[in-house]
């Protein structure tokens, strides 16, 4: 459809170049523009729809967590005939620890983040470096690594981790930011490198660079889209991990904003305006995250714009 | 610090031709990557499987019992409830993921005004970490108070009780698995906009329909990422569906909603019987280590390899 609109388009181009008269463009314009417009309406009103039917559990979350407390949620949407309760959102750090735990949050994401960056590009980098044949056997193990789920090694890490006194404490849930967290980080940053031309590394080897120059003075700066990338997703990766903060932490003190907020679980209907609360206050940091890189990667340095660009363009 | 550094380098330069000692470094790059994924995922993963022929309480050492675990296994009722509810869930939720991600991917491919913006939306959803998820299902789902047979009321469809009871408690863990679509719509979009333009202007001028154009030329040309996310989301979920079954069910009513992982987790930390989960795990990681290695063995050159 959209490629004859721009053929009858480029026609009534030509014709005018040739010198008809333009209101013999009407023709046309009429077959161009019209059809069109309405395949349009009808596409914007599909992917609104869509658009509106994922986000509508979040909008009403929101809502919901500002219903005040003791009353029984309402069994309709009646808007908010007790008043909005903003008082939720600090009534939840005295339920629970909140505060403490999005502190330890906040620590262990930031440092699984730093880690991965630093082992991911590494990884990547040197895989650049090496031979094809080497080059497709570390591919292929990172997307077998890939394959792998979380899951299957649970026992054994636990075992390991309980051996070496690592339970109950961060190293066991920052164990893996040594390799890069996920292999698809390294094979992000590898798929990145090899955008770079060999010749520009070739040369900086001539020159008599070391491997750390290189890294440091080449290919980090060459990449950086992708370790924004990677930091938003690793940071998102150990910010959400349940699994193994339930796993290998048992001091209450210790625990992450995703067990934390496990206690919630059972509380009061009356009272579930706070456990919405909570997990808007958990969720925040993470949307906030990925909003900012998908705009930050547009590649635009003026960020107000882009956002305006974004809603208008 | 930097001098100690240039002072080993020169140092190993009279042993090491410059050329051996530029790959000596490049190894040394690649090596936390290497021995992570040998001490975290490659040896614990052989380990479980060597686990699941001894009893072990996670307190003593392992002993060797043979076949024992996974002769206790088969007789155990609950085992064989999970694998069946484990097979539902996928069969329900793997191919309403790929459905979905599809049917996006086909009308958000368009770069057109304002796309962006609508494909944000769905992604957004998909990024909320599992507990908040889990948390903010168990309320849509609350048959009494929850926003979903709020609305089901308000269209005199019937309002079941979804998880509190047996028969549709798992179909509605599966369909809220299945709403998380954002990659595989991600995914669908990249690959249906490489599809070369002039296929579908030959088929245009051909006078073929948008039917025909899917029919023909987009539904083989992402057959091989259809089936690739399939199995995705069969390996994935059969990880990722632990923690809601965690948090919203524990596994009931009854038995239920028990699917394999968290079988797994109970028998493993709760009752210490380390032995027999990694038996049910190898024997999880069997039937989908087959899955995979069959569909790896016909999507053979349908590129995905080193060269993407």
């Amino acid at each position: 459809m959209a490629t004859m609109s721009r053929k009858l388009g480029e026609q009534a181009v030509a014709a005018l170049r040739r010198g008809a008269p333009a209101s013999k463009l009407y023709s046309f314009a009429h077959v161009v523009i019209r059809p069109g417009h309405t395949a349009a309406h009808l596409w914007h009103g599909a992917a609104l729809l869509v658009a509106v039917i994922f986000l509508l559990p979040l909008v009403w979350m929101t809502m919901a967590s500002l219903q005040p407390i003791g009353l029984p949620p309402a069994r309709a949407w009646t808007g908010f005939p007790a008043g909005v309760a903003w008082s939720n959102y600090a009534e939840i750090f005295r339920v629970i620890p909140l505060a403490q735990q999005l502190g330890n949050s906040f620590l262990v994401s930031t440092v699984g983040a730093g880690v991965t960056l630093l082992t991911a590009s590494w990884a990547g980098f040197a895989m650049v470096q090496m031979s094809p044949r080497v080059q497709h056997w570390l591919v292929g193990l990172a997307l077998l690594l890939l394959l792998i789920p979380a899951n299957a090694v649970w026992l054994p890490r636990y075992v390991l981790f309980a051996r070496l006194g690592l339970i109950d404490t961060y190293t066991a849930l920052l164990a893996a930011s040594l390799m890069g967290t996920k292999s698809l980080f390294v094979l992000m940053y590898y798929w990145s490198f090899r955008r770079v031309t060999v010749e520009l590394f070739e040369s900086a080897w001539l020159d008599g660079a070391s491997v750390w120059t290189g890294w440091r003075r080449l290919a980090m700066p060459l990449a950086a889209p992708t370790t924004l990338a990677v930091l938003v997703l690793s940071f998102s990766h150990y910010w959400s991990d349940f699994v193994d903060p339930l796993l290998f932490l048992k001091t209450a003190a210790r625990f992450t904003v995703a067990v934390g907020l496990r206690s919630l679980q059972q509380m009061d209907v009356t009272r579930w305006s706070l456990l919405l609360a909570a997990v808007v206050v958990m969720i925040a940091p993470v949307m906030l995250l990925y909003i900012g890189l998908q705009m930050w990667l547009r590649d635009e340095p003026d960020f107000a714009r882009r956002v305006l660009r974004r809603l208008f363009d | 610090m930097s001098l100690l550094t240039v002072q080993g380098a020169r140092a190993s330069s009279y042993r090491f031709s410059p050329r051996m000692r530029h790959h000596l470094q490049l190894w040394l790059l690649l090596m936390p990557f290497l021995a992570g994924a040998l001490l975290l995922i490659g040896l614990p993963a052989l380990i479980t499987f060597g686990l699941a022929f001894t009893r072990y309480d996670a307190l003593g050492t392992p002993v060797w019992v043979g076949l024992e675990n996974f002769a206790a296994i088969i007789r155990r009722e609950v085992f064989w409830i999970a694998v069946r509810n484990s097979l539902l869930f996928a069969a329900i939720a793997a191919p309403l993921q790929v459905t979905g991600a599809l049917l996006l991917a086909l009308l958000l491919h368009p770069e057109r005004r304002g796309v962006h913006l609508y494909r944000s939306s769905i992604y957004l959803t998909t990024v909320i970490p599992d507990v908040a998820f889990a948390l903010i299902w168990l309320w849509l789902l609350n048959p009494l108070y929850g926003p979903i047979n709020a609305l089901l009321g308000w269209f005199g469809a019937p309002q079941p009780a979804w998880l509190i009871e047996s028969g549709t408690a798992l179909p509605a863990l599966a369909l809220m698995a299945a709403t998380r679509v954002g990659e595989g719509m991600l995914l669908l979009i990249a690959a249906r906009q490489a599809l070369p333009v002039v296929y579908f202007d030959a088929a245009m001028l051909d006078g073929a329909g948008r039917w025909q154009s899917f029919r023909h030329i987009t539904w083989p040309l992402l057959a091989p990422w259809l089936l690739l996310l399939l199995v995705r989301d069969v390996v994935v979920g059969a990880h990722s569906a632990f923690t809601p079954v965690y948090i919203m069910t524990g596994g009931g009513p009854g038995y239920a909603t028990t699917l394999l992982p968290f079988l797994i987790y109970e028998e493993a930390f709760s009752h210490l019987r380390i032995g027999q989960a990694a038996a049910m795990m190898a024997v999880m990681f069997g039937v989908i280590g087959l899955l995979v290695g069959f569909v790896f063995q016909r999507t053979r050159g349908w590129g995905y390899g080193d060269d993407v």
